[in-house]
Protein backbone atom coordinates (compact mmCIF):
# COMPACT_ATOMS: atom_id res chain seq x y z
CA UNK A 1 0.00 0.00 0.00
CA UNK A 2 1.27 3.51 -0.74
CA UNK A 3 2.51 5.45 2.28
CA UNK A 4 0.40 8.61 2.64
CA UNK A 5 2.28 11.77 3.58
CA UNK A 6 1.46 15.40 4.08
CA UNK A 7 3.37 17.29 1.41
CA UNK A 8 2.23 20.85 2.03
CA UNK A 9 0.00 22.98 4.27
CA UNK A 10 -1.52 26.43 4.30
CA UNK A 11 -3.93 28.54 6.31
CA UNK A 12 -5.80 31.80 6.16
CA UNK A 13 -5.65 34.42 8.88
CA UNK A 14 -7.72 33.29 11.88
CA UNK A 15 -10.26 35.31 13.83
CA UNK A 16 -12.53 38.11 12.73
CA UNK A 17 -11.78 38.63 9.04
CA UNK A 18 -13.43 40.51 6.19
CA UNK A 19 -13.26 37.52 3.85
CA UNK A 20 -16.11 35.08 3.07
CA UNK A 21 -15.41 31.36 3.35
CA UNK A 22 -14.42 30.69 -0.22
CA UNK A 23 -11.93 33.56 -0.12
CA UNK A 24 -10.46 32.34 3.14
CA UNK A 25 -9.96 29.03 1.36
CA UNK A 26 -8.21 30.76 -1.55
CA UNK A 27 -5.74 32.32 0.88
CA UNK A 28 -5.04 28.98 2.57
CA UNK A 29 -4.66 27.21 -0.78
CA UNK A 30 -2.28 29.87 -2.11
CA UNK A 31 0.05 29.29 0.84
CA UNK A 32 -0.09 25.51 0.45
CA UNK A 33 0.69 25.67 -3.27
CA UNK A 34 3.23 28.48 -3.12
CA UNK A 35 6.10 26.25 -4.27
CA UNK A 36 4.04 23.67 -6.13
CA UNK A 37 2.47 23.17 -9.55
CA UNK A 38 -1.10 24.42 -9.83
CA UNK A 39 -3.68 22.26 -8.04
CA UNK A 40 -5.17 21.29 -11.40
CA UNK A 41 -1.86 19.65 -12.32
CA UNK A 42 -1.75 17.28 -9.36
CA UNK A 43 -4.90 17.18 -7.20
CA UNK A 44 -7.22 14.26 -7.93
CA UNK A 45 -9.93 14.68 -5.27
CA UNK A 46 -11.11 17.22 -2.69
CA UNK A 47 -12.63 16.84 0.78
CA UNK A 48 -13.93 19.91 2.60
CA UNK A 49 -14.46 19.95 6.36
CA UNK A 50 -17.29 22.36 7.13
CA UNK A 51 -19.56 22.54 10.14
CA UNK A 52 -22.61 24.48 9.14
CA UNK A 53 -24.39 25.99 6.17
CA UNK A 54 -26.09 28.48 8.47
CA UNK A 55 -23.08 30.85 8.53
CA UNK A 56 -23.15 31.55 4.80
CA UNK A 57 -26.27 29.71 3.62
CA UNK A 58 -24.06 27.57 1.43
CA UNK A 59 -23.79 23.83 1.06
CA UNK A 60 -22.06 22.18 -1.92
CA UNK A 61 -18.73 23.25 -0.44
CA UNK A 62 -16.94 20.43 -2.28
CA UNK A 63 -18.09 21.69 -5.65
CA UNK A 64 -17.49 25.32 -4.75
CA UNK A 65 -13.99 25.01 -3.36
CA UNK A 66 -12.83 22.58 -6.05
CA UNK A 67 -13.88 25.15 -8.61
CA UNK A 68 -12.17 27.97 -6.72
CA UNK A 69 -9.01 25.83 -6.76
CA UNK A 70 -9.21 25.51 -10.53
CA UNK A 71 -10.30 21.91 -10.39
CA UNK A 72 -13.16 20.54 -12.42
CA UNK A 73 -14.41 17.02 -12.91
CA UNK A 74 -12.74 15.66 -9.79
CA UNK A 75 -14.61 13.97 -6.93
CA UNK A 76 -15.29 16.69 -4.37
CA UNK A 77 -17.47 16.66 -1.29
CA UNK A 78 -18.16 18.35 2.01
CA UNK A 79 -17.49 16.25 5.11
CA UNK A 80 -19.68 16.93 8.15
CA UNK A 81 -18.97 16.00 11.75
CA UNK A 82 -19.22 19.34 13.53
CA UNK A 83 -15.78 20.27 14.86
CA UNK A 84 -14.28 16.95 13.72
CA UNK A 85 -15.09 17.68 10.08
CA UNK A 86 -11.53 18.79 9.32
CA UNK A 87 -9.89 15.61 10.59
CA UNK A 88 -12.56 13.52 8.90
CA UNK A 89 -11.63 15.25 5.62
CA UNK A 90 -7.96 14.49 6.31
CA UNK A 91 -8.81 10.87 7.09
CA UNK A 92 -10.68 10.46 3.80
CA UNK A 93 -7.72 11.90 1.90
CA UNK A 94 -5.31 9.60 3.74
CA UNK A 95 -7.44 6.55 2.97
CA UNK A 96 -7.70 7.45 -0.72
CA UNK A 97 -3.92 7.68 -1.00
CA UNK A 98 -3.31 4.62 1.12
CA UNK A 99 -5.78 2.58 -0.94
CA UNK A 100 -4.08 3.59 -4.16
CA UNK A 101 -7.19 5.38 -5.36
CA UNK A 102 -5.41 8.71 -5.78
CA UNK A 103 -1.84 10.03 -5.61
CA UNK A 104 -2.72 13.53 -4.41
CA UNK A 105 -5.80 14.61 -2.49
CA UNK A 106 -6.62 18.02 -1.05
CA UNK A 107 -8.07 17.98 2.48
CA UNK A 108 -9.31 21.40 3.41
CA UNK A 109 -11.63 23.03 5.89
CA UNK A 110 -13.40 26.33 6.16
CA UNK A 111 -15.75 28.14 8.51
CA UNK A 112 -17.06 31.70 8.43
CA UNK A 113 -18.28 31.78 12.02
CA UNK A 114 -18.40 35.54 12.56
CA UNK A 115 -21.10 36.09 9.95
CA UNK A 116 -23.92 35.60 12.44
CA UNK A 117 -22.41 36.92 15.66
CA UNK A 118 -21.94 34.97 18.89
CA UNK A 119 -25.61 34.14 19.16
CA UNK A 120 -25.69 32.83 15.59
CA UNK A 121 -22.65 30.66 16.28
CA UNK A 122 -24.21 29.42 19.53
CA UNK A 123 -27.32 28.43 17.62
CA UNK A 124 -25.42 26.78 14.77
CA UNK A 125 -23.26 24.78 17.17
CA UNK A 126 -26.25 23.63 19.22
CA UNK A 127 -27.36 21.70 16.13
CA UNK A 128 -24.57 19.24 16.95
CA UNK A 129 -26.53 17.99 19.95
CA UNK A 130 -29.47 15.61 20.14
CA UNK A 131 -32.50 17.51 18.95
CA UNK A 132 -35.20 15.65 20.83
CA UNK A 133 -33.87 15.98 24.38
CA UNK A 134 -30.73 18.13 24.50
CA UNK A 135 -31.54 20.98 22.12
CA UNK A 136 -35.07 21.29 23.44
CA UNK A 137 -33.63 21.67 26.95
CA UNK A 138 -31.63 24.71 25.79
CA UNK A 139 -28.20 23.10 25.86
CA UNK A 140 -25.19 24.83 24.24
CA UNK A 141 -21.63 23.78 23.45
CA UNK A 142 -20.12 25.41 26.56
CA UNK A 143 -22.83 23.97 28.82
CA UNK A 144 -22.32 20.48 27.43
CA UNK A 145 -18.61 20.66 28.22
CA UNK A 146 -19.42 22.27 31.56
CA UNK A 147 -21.35 19.10 32.46
CA UNK A 148 -18.16 17.13 31.79
CA UNK A 149 -16.08 19.70 33.65
CA UNK A 150 -18.33 19.71 36.71
CA UNK A 151 -18.13 15.92 36.86
CA UNK A 152 -14.36 15.97 36.32
CA UNK A 153 -13.84 18.40 39.20
CA UNK A 154 -16.10 16.20 41.34
CA UNK A 155 -14.22 12.97 40.60
CA UNK A 156 -10.61 14.23 40.61
CA UNK A 157 -8.32 16.55 42.56
CA UNK A 158 -8.49 19.12 39.76
CA UNK A 159 -9.66 22.65 40.58
CA UNK A 160 -10.98 25.55 38.53
CA UNK A 161 -7.52 27.07 38.93
CA UNK A 162 -5.97 24.01 37.25
CA UNK A 163 -8.31 24.44 34.30
CA UNK A 164 -7.37 28.12 34.18
CA UNK A 165 -3.69 27.15 34.09
CA UNK A 166 -4.36 25.11 30.94
CA UNK A 167 -5.70 28.26 29.26
CA UNK A 168 -2.68 30.23 30.49
CA UNK A 169 -0.28 27.61 29.07
CA UNK A 170 -2.04 27.56 25.70
CA UNK A 171 -2.03 31.34 25.45
CA UNK A 172 1.70 31.31 26.22
CA UNK A 173 2.21 28.85 23.36
CA UNK A 174 0.07 30.96 21.03
CA UNK A 175 2.16 34.03 21.87
CA UNK A 176 4.94 32.35 19.87
CA UNK A 177 2.65 31.34 16.99
CA UNK A 178 2.28 33.98 14.27
CA UNK A 179 -0.84 32.20 13.00
CA UNK A 180 -2.68 32.43 16.33
CA UNK A 181 -5.96 34.27 16.77
CA UNK A 182 -4.87 35.37 20.27
CA UNK A 183 -1.05 35.55 20.24
CA UNK A 184 -0.81 36.96 23.75
CA UNK A 185 -0.09 35.72 27.24
CA UNK A 186 -2.71 35.89 29.97
CA UNK A 187 -2.60 35.22 33.70
CA UNK A 188 -4.64 32.92 35.91
CA UNK A 189 -6.62 35.75 37.47
CA UNK A 190 -7.81 36.85 34.03
CA UNK A 191 -9.30 33.39 33.48
CA UNK A 192 -10.76 32.98 36.97
CA UNK A 193 -12.32 36.44 36.96
CA UNK A 194 -13.77 36.24 33.44
CA UNK A 195 -17.52 36.09 32.94
CA UNK A 196 -19.35 32.84 33.68
CA UNK A 197 -20.40 31.06 30.50
CA UNK A 198 -21.48 27.74 31.97
CA UNK A 199 -20.00 27.05 35.41
CA UNK A 200 -17.42 25.83 36.13
CA UNK A 201 -16.39 27.18 32.70
CA UNK A 202 -15.74 30.89 32.26
CA UNK A 203 -15.12 32.94 29.16
CA UNK A 204 -11.36 32.26 29.16
CA UNK A 205 -11.94 28.51 29.49
CA UNK A 206 -13.59 28.61 26.06
CA UNK A 207 -12.09 28.61 22.57
CA UNK A 208 -13.15 31.68 20.61
CA UNK A 209 -15.54 32.05 17.72
CA UNK A 210 -13.54 32.89 14.61
CA UNK A 211 -13.17 32.58 10.85
CA UNK A 212 -10.56 30.49 9.13
CA UNK A 213 -9.55 28.03 6.46
CA UNK A 214 -6.80 25.47 6.15
CA UNK A 215 -5.51 23.33 3.29
CA UNK A 216 -3.48 20.13 3.61
CA UNK A 217 -2.09 18.28 0.59
CA UNK A 218 -1.92 14.51 1.09
CA UNK A 219 0.16 12.58 -1.43
CA UNK A 220 2.18 9.43 -1.83
CA UNK A 221 5.71 9.62 -0.44
CA UNK A 222 6.98 9.33 -4.00
CA UNK A 223 5.01 12.31 -5.23
CA UNK A 224 6.10 14.45 -2.27
CA UNK A 225 9.70 13.57 -3.11
CA UNK A 226 9.14 14.39 -6.79
CA UNK A 227 7.69 17.74 -5.71
CA UNK A 228 10.79 18.29 -3.55
CA UNK A 229 8.57 18.97 -0.53
CA UNK A 230 9.34 18.33 3.15
CA UNK A 231 7.09 15.42 4.05
CA UNK A 232 5.45 14.10 7.20
CA UNK A 233 4.14 10.54 7.29
CA UNK A 234 0.55 9.86 8.26
CA UNK A 235 1.42 6.69 10.11
CA UNK A 236 -1.98 6.04 11.68
CA UNK A 237 -5.60 7.13 11.48
CA UNK A 238 -8.52 6.16 13.69
CA UNK A 239 -12.08 7.36 14.21
CA UNK A 240 -14.90 6.50 16.57
CA UNK A 241 -18.46 7.67 17.07
CA UNK A 242 -20.18 7.47 20.46
CA UNK A 243 -23.70 8.29 21.67
CA UNK A 244 -25.19 11.55 20.45
CA UNK A 245 -26.49 12.38 23.94
CA UNK A 246 -23.83 13.19 26.51
CA UNK A 247 -25.97 11.82 29.37
CA UNK A 248 -25.66 8.31 28.01
CA UNK A 249 -21.87 8.30 27.87
CA UNK A 250 -19.15 7.90 30.46
CA UNK A 251 -18.54 11.59 31.06
CA UNK A 252 -14.97 11.36 32.34
CA UNK A 253 -13.58 8.36 30.46
CA UNK A 254 -13.73 9.69 26.91
CA UNK A 255 -13.96 6.26 25.30
CA UNK A 256 -14.32 7.39 21.69
CA UNK A 257 -11.14 9.44 21.92
CA UNK A 258 -9.31 6.56 23.58
CA UNK A 259 -10.35 4.22 20.74
CA UNK A 260 -9.47 6.74 18.01
CA UNK A 261 -6.03 7.30 19.54
CA UNK A 262 -5.35 3.62 20.14
CA UNK A 263 -6.38 2.75 16.59
CA UNK A 264 -3.98 5.37 15.25
CA UNK A 265 -1.20 4.14 17.58
CA UNK A 266 -1.74 0.55 16.47
CA UNK A 267 -1.54 1.48 12.80
CA UNK A 268 1.63 3.45 13.47
CA UNK A 269 3.10 0.64 15.56
CA UNK A 270 3.72 2.90 18.55
CA UNK A 271 2.30 3.52 21.99
CA UNK A 272 1.43 6.74 23.80
CA UNK A 273 4.95 6.99 25.27
CA UNK A 274 6.37 7.60 21.80
CA UNK A 275 4.36 10.76 21.22
CA UNK A 276 6.41 13.97 21.54
CA UNK A 277 3.70 16.54 20.81
CA UNK A 278 -0.08 16.39 20.70
CA UNK A 279 -2.61 18.79 19.31
CA UNK A 280 -5.77 17.87 21.21
CA UNK A 281 -9.25 19.30 20.98
CA UNK A 282 -9.12 21.89 23.77
CA UNK A 283 -12.34 23.63 22.73
CA UNK A 284 -12.76 24.08 26.49
CA UNK A 285 -9.94 23.79 29.02
CA UNK A 286 -11.34 20.62 30.58
CA UNK A 287 -11.09 18.88 27.19
CA UNK A 288 -7.30 18.99 27.31
CA UNK A 289 -7.35 17.26 30.70
CA UNK A 290 -9.81 14.59 29.56
CA UNK A 291 -8.01 13.98 26.26
CA UNK A 292 -4.59 13.71 27.90
CA UNK A 293 -6.04 10.76 29.81
CA UNK A 294 -7.89 9.28 26.83
CA UNK A 295 -4.74 9.45 24.70
CA UNK A 296 -2.79 7.49 27.30
CA UNK A 297 -0.50 10.38 28.27
CA UNK A 298 -1.78 10.65 31.84
CA UNK A 299 -3.16 8.28 34.48
CA UNK A 300 -6.90 8.66 35.10
CA UNK A 301 -7.65 11.78 37.10
CA UNK A 302 -4.35 13.55 36.42
CA UNK A 303 -4.82 14.91 32.91
CA UNK A 304 -5.38 18.39 34.33
CA UNK A 305 -1.62 18.56 34.98
CA UNK A 306 -1.00 19.09 31.26
CA UNK A 307 0.12 22.66 31.93
CA UNK A 308 2.96 21.56 34.16
CA UNK A 309 6.48 20.77 32.94
CA UNK A 310 6.88 16.99 32.45
CA UNK A 311 9.10 16.59 35.54
CA UNK A 312 6.40 18.04 37.79
CA UNK A 313 3.48 15.93 36.60
CA UNK A 314 2.16 12.88 38.43
CA UNK A 315 3.87 9.51 38.09
CA UNK A 316 2.75 7.75 34.96
CA UNK A 317 2.57 10.86 32.80
CA UNK A 318 4.56 10.82 29.57
CA UNK A 319 6.80 13.72 28.53
CA UNK A 320 4.40 14.85 25.79
CA UNK A 321 3.92 18.56 25.13
CA UNK A 322 0.27 19.44 24.56
CA UNK A 323 -1.07 22.07 22.16
CA UNK A 324 2.22 23.74 21.14
CA UNK A 325 0.21 25.81 18.63
CA UNK A 326 -1.79 27.38 21.45
CA UNK A 327 -4.58 24.93 20.81
CA UNK A 328 -8.15 25.72 19.94
CA UNK A 329 -8.17 28.05 22.93
CA UNK A 330 -5.66 30.56 21.62
CA UNK A 331 -4.55 29.48 18.13
CA UNK A 332 -8.24 29.57 17.17
CA UNK A 333 -11.13 27.22 16.39
CA UNK A 334 -12.80 27.89 13.02
CA UNK A 335 -14.79 24.70 13.39
CA UNK A 336 -14.46 22.87 10.05
CA UNK A 337 -10.84 23.96 9.64
CA UNK A 338 -9.64 23.01 13.12
CA UNK A 339 -8.62 19.40 12.44
CA UNK A 340 -6.50 20.61 9.53
CA UNK A 341 -4.95 23.40 11.59
CA UNK A 342 -3.87 20.67 14.01
CA UNK A 343 -2.24 18.83 11.09
CA UNK A 344 -0.61 22.07 9.96
CA UNK A 345 0.95 22.57 13.39
CA UNK A 346 2.31 19.03 13.44
CA UNK A 347 3.68 19.43 9.90
CA UNK A 348 5.53 22.60 10.88
CA UNK A 349 6.82 21.05 14.11
CA UNK A 350 8.04 17.88 12.40
CA UNK A 351 9.64 19.64 9.41
CA UNK A 352 11.55 22.23 11.44
CA UNK A 353 9.27 25.08 10.43
CA UNK A 354 7.78 25.92 13.83
CA UNK A 355 10.11 28.81 14.60
CA UNK A 356 10.15 30.02 18.20
CA UNK A 357 7.61 27.47 19.33
CA UNK A 358 9.49 24.42 18.02
CA UNK A 359 9.47 21.50 20.44
CA UNK A 360 13.00 20.16 20.47
CA UNK A 361 13.60 16.81 18.75
CA UNK A 362 9.89 16.27 18.07
CA UNK A 363 9.47 13.26 15.76
CA UNK A 364 5.98 11.96 16.52
CA UNK A 365 2.71 13.83 16.89
CA UNK A 366 -0.81 12.81 17.87
CA UNK A 367 -3.80 14.80 16.65
CA UNK A 368 -7.20 14.40 18.35
CA UNK A 369 -10.13 16.25 16.82
CA UNK A 370 -13.63 15.97 18.33
CA UNK A 371 -17.09 16.75 17.00
CA UNK A 372 -20.28 17.29 18.96
CA UNK A 373 -19.69 17.27 22.69
CA UNK A 374 -16.51 15.37 23.54
CA UNK A 375 -16.39 12.01 21.78
CA UNK A 376 -19.68 12.15 19.87
CA UNK A 377 -17.14 11.63 17.12
CA UNK A 378 -13.36 11.66 17.51
CA UNK A 379 -10.65 11.36 14.87
CA UNK A 380 -7.06 10.52 15.76
CA UNK A 381 -3.97 10.75 13.56
CA UNK A 382 -0.36 9.87 14.24
CA UNK A 383 2.11 11.89 12.19
CA UNK A 384 5.82 11.17 12.15
CA UNK A 385 8.92 12.59 10.52
CA UNK A 386 10.05 10.80 7.39
CA UNK A 387 13.10 9.60 9.37
CA UNK A 388 11.19 8.25 12.39
CA UNK A 389 11.35 4.46 12.78
CA UNK B 1 -43.28 -4.80 23.07
CA UNK B 2 -40.27 -7.03 22.59
CA UNK B 3 -39.09 -6.90 19.04
CA UNK B 4 -36.01 -7.47 16.95
CA UNK B 5 -33.34 -10.03 17.71
CA UNK B 6 -31.41 -12.39 15.50
CA UNK B 7 -33.73 -15.23 14.64
CA UNK B 8 -32.77 -18.66 13.38
CA UNK B 9 -33.01 -17.65 9.73
CA UNK B 10 -30.59 -14.76 10.25
CA UNK B 11 -33.29 -12.21 9.45
CA UNK B 12 -32.66 -9.73 12.23
CA UNK B 13 -34.64 -6.71 11.11
CA UNK B 14 -38.20 -6.85 12.33
CA UNK B 15 -38.84 -3.14 12.89
CA UNK B 16 -40.34 -2.46 9.48
CA UNK B 17 -43.74 -1.98 11.09
CA UNK B 18 -42.59 0.89 13.33
CA UNK B 19 -45.12 3.68 13.30
CA UNK B 20 -45.68 6.87 15.29
CA UNK B 21 -47.56 5.05 18.04
CA UNK B 22 -44.52 2.90 18.85
CA UNK B 23 -42.59 4.30 21.84
CA UNK B 24 -39.36 3.39 20.10
CA UNK B 25 -40.13 6.38 17.84
CA UNK B 26 -40.01 9.95 19.14
CA UNK B 27 -43.75 10.65 18.58
CA UNK B 28 -44.62 7.50 20.50
CA UNK B 29 -42.22 8.39 23.33
CA UNK B 30 -43.50 11.96 23.65
CA UNK B 31 -47.16 10.87 23.47
CA UNK B 32 -46.57 8.70 26.52
CA UNK B 33 -44.57 11.46 28.22
CA UNK B 34 -47.45 13.90 27.69
CA UNK B 35 -49.55 11.46 29.70
CA UNK B 36 -46.95 11.57 32.46
CA UNK B 37 -45.31 8.27 31.65
CA UNK B 38 -41.54 8.16 31.08
CA UNK B 39 -40.81 5.16 28.87
CA UNK B 40 -37.34 3.71 28.43
CA UNK B 41 -35.93 1.08 26.19
CA UNK B 42 -34.46 -1.83 28.14
CA UNK B 43 -32.11 -4.17 26.32
CA UNK B 44 -33.24 -7.71 26.93
CA UNK B 45 -29.69 -8.96 26.30
CA UNK B 46 -27.58 -6.67 28.49
CA UNK B 47 -30.07 -4.64 30.53
CA UNK B 48 -28.96 -1.22 29.28
CA UNK B 49 -31.64 1.47 29.69
CA UNK B 50 -32.12 3.68 26.63
CA UNK B 51 -33.72 7.13 27.01
CA UNK B 52 -35.62 7.70 24.81
CA UNK B 53 -36.31 4.14 23.56
CA UNK B 54 -34.85 3.21 20.17
CA UNK B 55 -34.69 0.09 18.04
CA UNK B 56 -31.13 -0.93 18.96
CA UNK B 57 -29.03 -1.06 22.12
CA UNK B 58 -25.94 1.14 21.96
CA UNK B 59 -24.17 -0.87 24.62
CA UNK B 60 -24.25 -4.27 22.95
CA UNK B 61 -25.83 -3.79 19.53
CA UNK B 62 -28.82 -6.01 20.24
CA UNK B 63 -32.11 -5.15 18.61
CA UNK B 64 -34.05 -6.98 21.31
CA UNK B 65 -35.22 -3.84 23.10
CA UNK B 66 -38.20 -3.94 25.45
CA UNK B 67 -40.06 -0.76 26.39
CA UNK B 68 -40.73 -0.29 30.09
CA UNK B 69 -41.94 2.57 32.35
CA UNK B 70 -39.08 4.29 34.16
CA UNK B 71 -39.12 5.83 37.61
CA UNK B 72 -39.25 9.64 37.43
CA UNK B 73 -37.03 9.87 40.51
CA UNK B 74 -33.30 10.35 40.31
CA UNK B 75 -30.19 12.17 41.42
CA UNK B 76 -28.14 14.99 39.91
CA UNK B 77 -25.12 13.42 38.16
CA UNK B 78 -23.72 16.67 36.79
CA UNK B 79 -25.07 20.18 36.30
CA UNK B 80 -24.35 23.66 35.02
CA UNK B 81 -26.09 26.91 34.19
CA UNK B 82 -26.47 28.33 30.70
CA UNK B 83 -25.42 32.00 30.67
CA UNK B 84 -25.04 32.27 26.88
CA UNK B 85 -28.23 30.67 25.54
CA UNK B 86 -29.30 29.97 21.97
CA UNK B 87 -31.52 32.84 20.71
CA UNK B 88 -34.69 30.81 21.26
CA UNK B 89 -34.06 30.58 25.02
CA UNK B 90 -32.53 34.02 25.60
CA UNK B 91 -35.31 35.14 27.93
CA UNK B 92 -34.78 32.17 30.26
CA UNK B 93 -31.05 32.63 30.92
CA UNK B 94 -29.35 31.86 33.16
CA UNK B 95 -31.06 28.49 33.54
CA UNK B 96 -29.88 25.29 35.18
CA UNK B 97 -29.34 22.12 33.18
CA UNK B 98 -28.36 18.74 34.55
CA UNK B 99 -27.67 15.15 33.69
CA UNK B 100 -29.84 13.08 36.02
CA UNK B 101 -29.29 9.45 36.91
CA UNK B 102 -32.74 7.91 37.26
CA UNK B 103 -33.63 5.28 39.81
CA UNK B 104 -33.99 2.58 37.15
CA UNK B 105 -30.49 3.21 35.81
CA UNK B 106 -30.97 5.41 32.75
CA UNK B 107 -29.50 8.90 32.46
CA UNK B 108 -31.33 11.87 30.98
CA UNK B 109 -30.45 15.53 30.42
CA UNK B 110 -32.95 18.25 31.22
CA UNK B 111 -33.64 21.61 32.80
CA UNK B 112 -33.72 21.84 36.59
CA UNK B 113 -36.32 24.09 38.25
CA UNK B 114 -33.79 25.55 40.69
CA UNK B 115 -31.05 28.15 40.74
CA UNK B 116 -27.56 26.86 39.97
CA UNK B 117 -26.35 27.87 43.44
CA UNK B 118 -29.01 25.67 45.03
CA UNK B 119 -28.05 22.48 43.17
CA UNK B 120 -25.27 20.02 43.80
CA UNK B 121 -24.23 16.56 42.61
CA UNK B 122 -26.27 13.88 44.35
CA UNK B 123 -29.36 16.03 44.93
CA UNK B 124 -32.66 14.16 44.64
CA UNK B 125 -34.91 15.31 41.81
CA UNK B 126 -38.10 14.16 40.14
CA UNK B 127 -39.01 14.39 36.48
CA UNK B 128 -42.11 16.45 35.79
CA UNK B 129 -43.76 17.20 32.47
CA UNK B 130 -45.40 20.35 31.17
CA UNK B 131 -46.84 21.57 27.89
CA UNK B 132 -44.51 23.65 25.71
CA UNK B 133 -44.75 27.41 26.16
CA UNK B 134 -45.82 29.68 23.32
CA UNK B 135 -42.17 30.61 22.77
CA UNK B 136 -41.13 26.98 22.67
CA UNK B 137 -43.87 26.22 20.15
CA UNK B 138 -42.63 29.08 17.97
CA UNK B 139 -39.17 27.59 17.61
CA UNK B 140 -40.39 24.00 17.38
CA UNK B 141 -40.37 22.07 14.14
CA UNK B 142 -43.85 21.35 12.86
CA UNK B 143 -43.84 17.80 14.14
CA UNK B 144 -42.48 18.83 17.56
CA UNK B 145 -44.95 21.58 18.36
CA UNK B 146 -47.12 19.51 20.73
CA UNK B 147 -44.31 17.54 22.33
CA UNK B 148 -44.18 18.06 26.08
CA UNK B 149 -41.13 19.45 27.90
CA UNK B 150 -39.65 17.63 30.87
CA UNK B 151 -38.22 19.50 33.85
CA UNK B 152 -36.49 18.11 36.93
CA UNK B 153 -37.92 19.41 40.21
CA UNK B 154 -35.91 19.20 43.43
CA UNK B 155 -37.44 16.73 45.91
Amino acid sequence: MPDPVIASVGASPLGRTDLPGRDLFSVALAEAFDDLPDPADIVEAVYVGNQSETYEHQIMQGTLLAEWAGLRHVPAERVEGCAAAGALALRHAVKDVRNGEHEAVLACGVEKMTSAGTSGATDALSAAFDRAIEQRSGITAPSQYALLGQRYLHETDATERDLAEIAVKNHANAARNPRAQFPKEIDVATVLESDPVAPPLKLYDCAPVGDGAAAVLVTTAEMAADLDQPQVRVAGSGASANNIAVAERDMTDIAGARIAAETAYDEAGIDAEAVDIAEVHDAFTVCEALLAEAAGFAPAGTGYQSYQPPAERADGWTDVQLSPSGGLKARGHPIGATGLLQALEAYEQLTGAAGDRAVEDAETALLLNEGGVADAVTVGHVLTTAEAP
Amino acid sequence: MTDGGLDASGDSMTDGGLDATDPRTLPGFFDALADGELLGGVCSDCGQVLLPPRPACYACGSRAVDVEPQSPEGQIFSYTAVHTPPPAFAADAPYTVAVVELADGGRLLGRVAADYADVTIGDAVELTVREPTATEREVALDYESDWPVHVFEPR
